[in-house]
């Protein structure tokens, strides 16, 4: 079909000389760069530290209790943790006397202080002690409890086990932590970037199917206002006008992604994200996992572009269109929504049962080929169902079509929309 | 070998009729006018012709062998609402709708030059069709429905929004395409330029025929029996006993005699009658205009007779899209 061909190209080329193109060319990554850097800066740069003071008369228990918590085996509290969770502790022993707690009250005030843990000793000997923290309001305090908590046990513990008569070194190794070792394949950090990678793309998939799908739904109505539908019909076939519009508009997306994707390996390349985001991250894709996102971003964009050049035909304006928007935006908005599941149980049966139901398969497929272990038929049966249900829509939209551009003045109702199908 | 040939053609949409048993024929090397009043059924006629739509019973006929759509390579299409990418380059546009028809780029865009410079538009070519006035857009699309030297031309409402002088520079471009042989349909509710332009019509109404055939056949075929007056001076003489009804005008009157067959004599005598009285400076003894017959036949049709007078403003219905219902 040479004309199909001329009309992508059309499109295509109007397309991609506009300086819309070029700016989110250049911004959309530049913003996800911003976002995804600016939180990795900010939770490395932002652990906080924070300053407590202990209170008891038992000076043995305050000590240990400091030490636990300086260089505890739970977490490395002497250096800055990268975990904002596990904040940095300096800690300050000290006894009791009569005006103590009025000092700690007021440097808790003026902020001096981020709170203090009052040891009352236990009114019967071989009881616990009760532990009172006041913290300030504005600290995190829950974390700080919980590590308060954690190292208190380990600490009452340890007195246990000394009064009992095994040594510090003993009861040190037998409060050792268990620490599991991933068995083979990928490591902790190598599965982060895979899922941080995977995650960006994800993104994007979203946002260009988003993105493309709207502007093939706003191109129809613009030519529909222009009323050059008329011109064109003379000659060419609706459905001959809609694959045109829909393989341009969709090649301008490719395009974008296609630059997009060039950049990003040639950067990591040369290791310049490594040297911006720390090793934490870089990008980690591997070939299959790059072919299979345009794969599935190519199903996902005809999937809904196709709906999108339906309700373009059906609408008169944009503030028409709006109110269709709705059922594009929410299968995606969906599939965002159970991103968390997917990304830590790819191969749950719910992921299973999601990924194979076209409108998601697209997004989550692609999640669970990149992160999962689905089985080549399943992967064979999503992309079929994608497939036909593509080509299903594509039948009815290309009918709606074929009357809905010639239909000027009011939004069609549905049994109206019915009936168009039937004409031929 | 007729261009166009339509045979009882018929369309419906929903419970609205557009078109109810049409037939009319287009020879080459003439120029067709499709008249009525708006929402009377031209567009979907059109629509029909050019494979938009297809009729529900009838059949449609080009170049002497039913419609398919290939024979739309030798058809230029001008419709009513006109449509440009507005973002496009001129030129651009124009190859791309010339490609489209089947031209190949360089010949699409040799003939564009061409079009530009006869309709005096070349400073517009590099310019962008949204920066251009709408006459100019006009001319463009205008070109754009010869790139590819259709064999039939089809107009709907082309002259609709031109300033005289660009009407007149469209007209003479359309009168030289039918020199050449080409037959060109136009609509229009306009019956002045019809009758300037047109060798044969075919006047729809409500989606029926209700008149067709050759312009100079139907003008005859009505009597002389409208005078048109201008006139100095007392007025008396429009009491004439000769004049069934008028139309008065400052300085101006278009009689409709009373019925006789000694009309010529009539117009004689009002003539005698007039110049007694007022300084005459012209009198025209004619046959009605397309637009009385128009106004007339529509009247006939109508079931209910209607009291008052009947103009083009009454028989235009409000324009709605021919698919609502």
């Amino acid at each position: 079909m040479i004309r199909v061909w001329l009309i992508a190209r059309r499109e295509y080329l109007e397309r991609i000389r506009t300086r819309g193109f070029i700016i989110t060319t250049v911004m959309i990554p530049l913003i996800m760069a911003g976002f995804i850097f600016g939180s990795i800066f900010l939770s490395s740069k932002a652990s906080f530290v924070t300053e407590i003071a202990i209170v008891s008369s038992d000076t043995q228990l305050a000590l240990d209790l400091k030490s636990e918590l300086q260089q505890g085996q739970g977490g490395s509290l002497t250096q800055p943790s990268l975990d904002p969770r596990k904040p940095t502790i300096i800690v300050d022993a000290m006894a009791v006397a009569p005006d103590t707690k009025a000092i700690l009250d007021q440097e808790v005030d003026s902020d001096d202080l981020d709170g203090y843990l009052w040891i009352t000793p236990a009114a019967t000997p071989g009881a616990r002690p009760t532990f009172t923290f006041t913290p300030r309001s504005s600290t995190g305090e829950t974390s700080i409890k919980d590590t308060l908590a954690a190292a208190l046990s380990t600490v009452l513990l340890r007195e246990q086990l000394a009064h009992r008569g095994i040594v510090a070194a003993d009861a040190n190794t037998m409060l050792q932590p268990v620490e599991i070792v991933a068995a083979k394949g990928s490591t902790h950090e190598d599965r982060e970037s895979a899922e941080v990678s995977v995650g960006v793309l994800f993104f994007l998939m979203y946002l260009v199917i988003m993105l493309y799908g709207m502007n093939v739904a706003r191109s129809v109505i613009e030519e529909k206002t222009s009323r050059i539908f008329e011109v064109m019909l003379a000659t060419v076939r609706p459905e001959a006008m809609m694959a045109g519009k829909i393989l341009g508009v969709g090649s301008v997306g490719l395009s974008q992604v296609g630059i997009w994707l060039a950049v990003a390996l040639l950067l990591s390349g040369r290791s310049l994200v490594l040297h911006l985001g720390g090793d934490d991250i870089h990008l980690a894709l591997t070939a299959p996992q790059i072919i299979f996102f345009f794969v599935y971003f190519i199903l996902g964009y005809l999937f809904y572009s196709s709906i999108a050049a339906a309700f373009g035909a059906m609408t008169n304006s944009e503030h028409e269109l709006q109110q269709l928007n709705m059922f594009l935006v929410m299968p995606l908005i969906f599939c965002f929504l159970t991103l968390g599941t997917v990304l830590l149980t790819p191969d749950s049966t719910l992921s299973r049962v999601l990924a194979l139901i076209p409108p998601f398969t697209p997004l989550l497929m692609y999640l669970r080929v990149s992160l999962g272990h689905p089985a080549p038929w399943e992967i064979a049966l999503s992309i079929l169902l994608t497939s036909a249900s593509i080509y299903g829509i594509v039948w009815v939209t290309s009918r709606i079509y074929r009357i809905g551009v010639l239909m000027y003045g009011k939004r069609p109702n549905l049994p109206e929309i019915l009936r168009w199908l039937k004409y031929s | 070998m007729p261009i166009v040939q339509l045979n009882h053609v018929r369309k419906v949409y929903d419970t609205k009729v557009a078109v109810e048993d049409l037939s009319f024929t287009i020879e080459p090397g003439t120029m067709f006018g499709l008249l009525g009043p708006n929402g009377s059924g031209k567009t979907s006629t059109i629509r029909m012709m050019i494979g938009i739509t297809v009729p529900d019973s009838g059949s449609v006929s080009l170049f002497d062998k039913p419609f398919v759509r290939k024979m739309l390579a030798r058809v230029g299409y001008l419709p009513e609402e006109r449509g440009l990418y507005k973002k496009m380059k001129v030129l651009d546009q124009l190859v791309f709708l010339g490609q489209l028809h089947g031209l190949t780029a360089s010949e699409a865009n040799q003939r564009s030059r061409f079009w530009c410079e006869k309709l005096e538009i070349t400073e517009a070519i590099s310019k962008k069709t949204e920066d251009l006035s709408k006459g100019m857009q006009q001319k463009i699309q205008f070109i754009a429905t010869l790139l590819h030297d259709p064999e039939l031309i089809i107009m709907d409402e082309p002259f609709s929004g031109l300033d005289p002088i660009n009407a007149n520079l469209l007209m003479d471009a359309l009168a030289d395409l039918r020199r050449e042989g080409k037959a060109v349909l136009f609509s229009t509710h306009r019956m002045d330029q019809v009758e300037k332009l047109c060798d044969n019509i075919a006047l729809i109404h409500r989606g029926h025929l209700i008149l067709s055939g050759s312009m100079t056949e139907i003008k005859s075929s009505y009597p002389r029996n409208r005078v048109h007056i201008h006139f100095e001076g007392d007025d008396s003489f429009l009491q004439d006993p000769s004049i069934e009804s008028l139309k008065r005008y400052s300085g101006y009157a278009e009689i409709k005699l009373r019925p006789s067959p000694t009309l010529a004599d009539d117009a004689q005598s009002l003539l005698a009658h007039a110049i007694r009285v007022a300084r005459i400076s012209r009198f025209e003894v004619t046959e009605p205009t397309l637009e009385d017959i128009f106004i007339e036949k529509v009247r006939e049709a109508l079931p209910i007779a209607n009291g008052g007078e009947l103009s083009m403003a009454q028989l235009d219905q409000p324009k709605e899209s021919d698919l609502d219902d």
